[in-house]
This record gives structure tokens, C-alpha cells and sequence, in this order.
């Protein structure tokens, strides 16, 4: 009875080897990611003038964010469990929590990389510039915005076990958001659509983040934004944790 | 004796159920220490359910585990600290290479590993060359060979295989039975699941037989044949005169075929 726990510490440290590993060898996808919101950005140049550089620049990140979180994390984890991946990994001495902190951890870092490679391309292409102030400010809010769409790709995960059905599903909500992001945005598709999207988990993303790229039009309405994201990420994730299931069963 | 020193596993009363389906019911057995345990029985005996409790995938219905002294109920952590596992059916991130998926084992396990370390290790199993493969690249044998290193990097107490030789070819089986006495011989105890009467008889120190989510018998193999040797049931299903453990096993488990 000499049995000894291995520490967190070192557990995490090998998860996280292993899940950034992971990630490289799919940088294919990842550079995917990062380049749709750029490209996004670089058509809409002629947008900037008239809309301002706020605006072209929280909708890309949002696309971004939408990409990684509901995308890649959630059917990276409906594969993984259907793979039987994770039952193997419980079986050992860890706390589960370390398994998928380790995941958003990767996460995370991918946040910052879309975030900054719209900041770059927004830079070069359209010569978009803020202040110190306002980057720092946005890579906090762009963190709060990527937790929605990690806890809403949660809930899909702990909704559907199938991993195809996950993906389909994903790809649908992503495709309905950019959609709907960006033509109700600018009134096209009316105003009913326009204010459906302001308060959804597209728009209010989209809100936080160019409110947070210039601090002084922070209005009234960014916060009740703020205050919806915040609640939508506790929403989704309540609901994705508690019905997440370890394994599909087959 | 002192039956906590010498078991390293005790199962008691244990029940599993999925909703109202009762997988495993009321089964108890022992494991002592450096002997190796054969769980045998049909395919959906619960064998795998049985396990899966002990490893803390599923909580179950009833029952106490104890796995070296620590309640798995209370103390998961610390029991599953002292097991080794191979899963029915393993996957590891298909992403990754054979050395990556040692490393990421040995971490979860606490030990710190060198690449180097690692290699020798790969090279016990004649896998070294193989390092900077996907798993997913490997054949059946090479694959069951790495998640049994895997099942041992970290020298756990017991060892759980779960039909650890099934699908392999005779001489990859013979290799494994090698390797699984090898465990042994440093004194861990194993518990494998088997459906196989040759498997239980060759390697197995003592079997339990399990069908229907019971278990119908536990002894030595040989004690097994011994005691059922006069069965009416046992003589009519044996065949040239000679009872063996496989005619024991039908005539207690039935003839009917098991999907
Ligand atoms: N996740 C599950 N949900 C419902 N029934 C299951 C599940 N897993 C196993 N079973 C059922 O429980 C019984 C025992 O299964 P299992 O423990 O896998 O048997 P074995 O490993 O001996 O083949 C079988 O009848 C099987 O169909
Ligand atoms: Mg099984």
C-alpha cells in the first residue's frame, strides 16, 4: 500500500505534449482556420471605410473563434470518444478535469493565433490600427468570446454521441452563423433578422469585441452584450458537461 | 495467512446494470498477489462490464472492489494507481507516434521517461524501429504488444488484459502468453478475460467461469476437470472418452451458440 498518485502537474504536462502534438500534425486544418477570417477581411476592404475598422475586424475574429471552437475542439473530442481514446486515458490515475483542461488549453492558444493573425492582416491589408490599450483589451475579450463557442461545440458534443452527426451538425451552425452574421448584420435579409443576430451568440460576440477594440464607444449596449455572452457560455456549458458521456457505447 | 496481504484484488457482490439489463450480477472473486487470473466465459458474459467497474469506467450497482488495499469506491485514484490496463479494444490518438504514445503513458503514470529510455523499452518488444510509426500502422501483434507495454510501463500490482489475444495469430498468441508469464515472474498479478478453454488452461493459474453475468466456478483448471469428471452433463458433451476443461465449461454454461 506504498501507492503513490502521480502528480497533476506532471499529468498535465504529458496530456499537453500530446494535444499540441495533435494539433500540429493537423496544422492543415488549422491554418484553414486562420485563413478564412483573413480572407474574410481582406474582401471586405471596401467595407472599412464605410463601416469602420472595428467592424471588419470583430466579425473575422468571430469566424475564427466560431471555427476553432465549435468546430475543431468539438469534433476533435466526438472522434476521440468515439475512438474509445478517452475511456483509455480514464483508466489511468488522472483526474478527468486534466483531460480536457489540457484540450482548452489548445484552445486557447488558438484564440490568440486567430486573434492575432486578423490583427496582422487587418494591419497590412487595410491599414487598421489600434491602440496598445484596445489590442490588450480585445485578446481578453476574444478569450471570453471563444469560451462560447467551445461551450456551445460542449453542448453539441454532450447532445449527439455520433461523431458524423456532430460534424454535420457543426458545419450547419457554423454556415447559419456566417450567414446570418454577416448578410443580417448589414440589413440585408431585414430587421428582424438584424436584431435576431445582434443578441445571438454571433452578434453579441461580435459586439464585445469591437467594443472592446475601442474602449471609448463602450456603450450600454456592450455590456448587456458582455452580460449575454457570459450567460450563453454558462448556459451551453452547464448543459454540455452534464450530458457529455466518456464514451459512445458501441 | 492474512487475507489482505495475499489478495490484490477482492470483488465482492459486485453488480453492474445498464438501465434494467443486469450485465453482471452478485459476482465475487480474488485475485492473489503474482498469480494469473482468468476471467472465462461466452462472449457477453460480462467479462469487459466486470472490468470496466474495477477500472472506475462505470460505477456500479452494488458490490465492493478492493484493489491492493484501497476501496475503489472511496479511493478511485489510488486503485487505479495500481492497475495496468489493456482495454477490449484500445485506440490512442491516431496523430501520434508509437514513442509519443509511450511518452504520453508514462506522464500520466508520473514517471519521466528520456527519449532514450523510451527506445530501450520499445526495443524489449522488438519495436524500436517502429518508434516513429502511427499506431494505426501497426500489425494486430505489433499493436497488442504496445498496449501491453503500455498496460506495464508504470510496474502496476495488477494487470487487467481484456481478451488480450484474441484475433492474433498462433505464434503472436504463444509470444503473448510469454510475455503475460513474464509479468508474473516479477511478481504482479494478472486478471485477462478469455474465451479461449486452450488460453485458460495454458496460462491461467486459477479461472473463474462467468456466464450470464454470474460466476458458476472458481478453482485451478485441472481442479475444475477433477471435480466435474462424473458429470452426467460433463460425459455426454465429451468427446473420445477424455474430459477437458472445455467439455466442463459447455456442460455448465449450456450449448447454446452466443451471438
Ligand atoms: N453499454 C452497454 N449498454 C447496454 N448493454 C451493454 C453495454 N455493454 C455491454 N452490454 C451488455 O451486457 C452484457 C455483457 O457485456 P460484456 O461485459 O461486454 O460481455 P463480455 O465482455 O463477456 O463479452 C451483454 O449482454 C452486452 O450486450
Ligand atoms: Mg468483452
Amino acid at each position: 500500500m506504498d501507492t503513490v498518485i502521480p502528480k497533476t502537474s506532471t499529468v498535465l504536462a504529458a496530456l499537453l505534449r500530446a494535444d499540441f502534438t495533435t494539433q500540429w500534425r493537423n496544422r492543415r486544418s488549422v491554418i484553414l482556420t486562420l485563413v478564412v477570417p483573413v480572407i474574410i477581411l481582406i474582401s471586405w476592404k471596401g467595407l472599412v471605410a464605410i463601416k469602420g475598422g472595428a467592424f471588419a475586424l470583430s466579425n473575422s475574429i468571430t469566424i475564427g473563434l466560431i471555427a476553432t471552437g465549435l468546430m475543431g475542439y468539438t469534433n476533435a473530442i466526438a472522434r476521440d470518444r468515439d475512438k474509445g481514446i478517452f475511456q483509455r486515458l480514464r483508466v489511468a490515475p488522472v483526474p478527468t478535469w486534466t483531460i480536457m483542461a489540457s484540450r482548452i488549453c489548445v484552445q486557447l492558444v488558438m484564440i490568440i493565433l486567430v486573434t492575432t493573425a486578423v490583427f496582422i492582416a487587418g494591419n497590412e491589408y487595410d491599414k487598421i490600427t489600434l491602440t496598445p490599450s484596445g489590442y490588450a483589451f480585445t485578446y481578453f475579450t476574444a478569450i471570453i468570446g471563444g469560451l462560447v463557442y467551445l461551450s456551445l461545440g460542449q453542448m453539441v458534443a454532450g447532445l449527439i454521441t455520433n461523431p458524423e452527426t456532430v460534424n454535420s451538425t457543426t458545419r450547419l451552425v457554423y454556415f447559419i452563423f456566417i450567414m446570418v452574421g454577416m448578410f443580417g448584420e448589414l440589413g440585408i435579409l431585414g430587421v428582424q433578422i438584424h436584431d435576431l443576430e445582434h443578441w445571438s451568440p454571433y452578434g453579441t460576440v461580435k459586439t464585445i469585441l469591437a467594443g472592446s477594440m475601442e474602449p471609448a464607444k463602450w456603450t450600454n449596449d456592450t455590456s448587456i452584450a458582455l452580460l449575454l455572452t457570459v450567460l450563453y457560455a454558462g448556459v451551453f456549458a452547464t448543459i454540455g458537461i452534464q450530458r457529455f458521456k466518456w464514451n459512445t457505447n458501441k | 495467512m492474512n487475507d489482505r496481504q495475499e489478495n490484490i484484488l477482492t470483488v465482492n457482490g459486485l453488480s453492474v446494470s445498464y438501465g434494467k439489463f443486469q450485465a453482471v450480477q452478485n459476482v465475487s472473486f480474488s485475485v492473489l498477489k503474482g498469480e494469473i487470473f482468468g476471467l472465462l466465459g461466452p462472449n457477453g458474459a460480462g467479462k469487459t462490464s466486470t472490468l470496466s467497474a474495477l477500472e472506475g469506467l462505470l460505477k456500479p450497482q452494488s458490490g465492493s472492489i478492493v484493489i491492493d488495499g484501497y476501496d475503489a469506491g472511496e479511493k478511485p485514484l489510488y486503485a487505479r494507481a495500481s492497475l495496468g490496463v489493456q482495454l477490449q479494444s484500445t485506440s490512442f490518438q491516431p496523430e501520434l507516434f508509437v514513442i509519443e504514445v509511450l511518452e504520453l503513458y508514462a506522464g500520466i503514470y508520473g514517471l519521466t521517461l528520456t527519449r532514450n529510455q523510451i527506445l530501450a523499452i520499445l526495443g524489449e518488444i522488438s519495436l524500436e524501429d517502429q518508434a516513429f510509426k502511427k499506431f494505426g500502422q501497426l500489425s494486430g501483434g505489433q499493436q497488442q504488444r504496445v498496449s501491453l507495454v503500455i498496460a506495464t510501463i508504470h510496474n502496476p500490482k495488477l494487470v487487467l488484459l481484456d481478451e488480450p489475444t484474441t484475433g492474433l495469430d498462433p505464434q503472436s498468441r504463444r509470444q503473448l502468453w510469454e510475455r503475460i508469464e513474464a509479468i508474473r515472474e516479477k511478481g504482479h498479478a494478472v486478471l485477462l478475460t478469455t474465451h479461449s478453454m486452450e488460453e485458460a488452461e495454458s496460462v491461467c493459474d486459477r479461472i473463474a467461469i462467468i456466464d450470464h453475468g454470474r460466476v458458476i466456478a472458481v478453482d485451478t483448471p485441472q481442479a475444475l476437470i477433477d471435480k466435474h469428471r462424473a458429470d452426467p452433463e460433463v460425459i455426454s458433451v465429451s468427446r473420445r472418452g477424455k474430459i477437458t476443461l472445455e467439455d466442463v465449461f459447455i456442460a455448465l454454461t449450456g450449448k447454446t451458440v452466443r451471438a
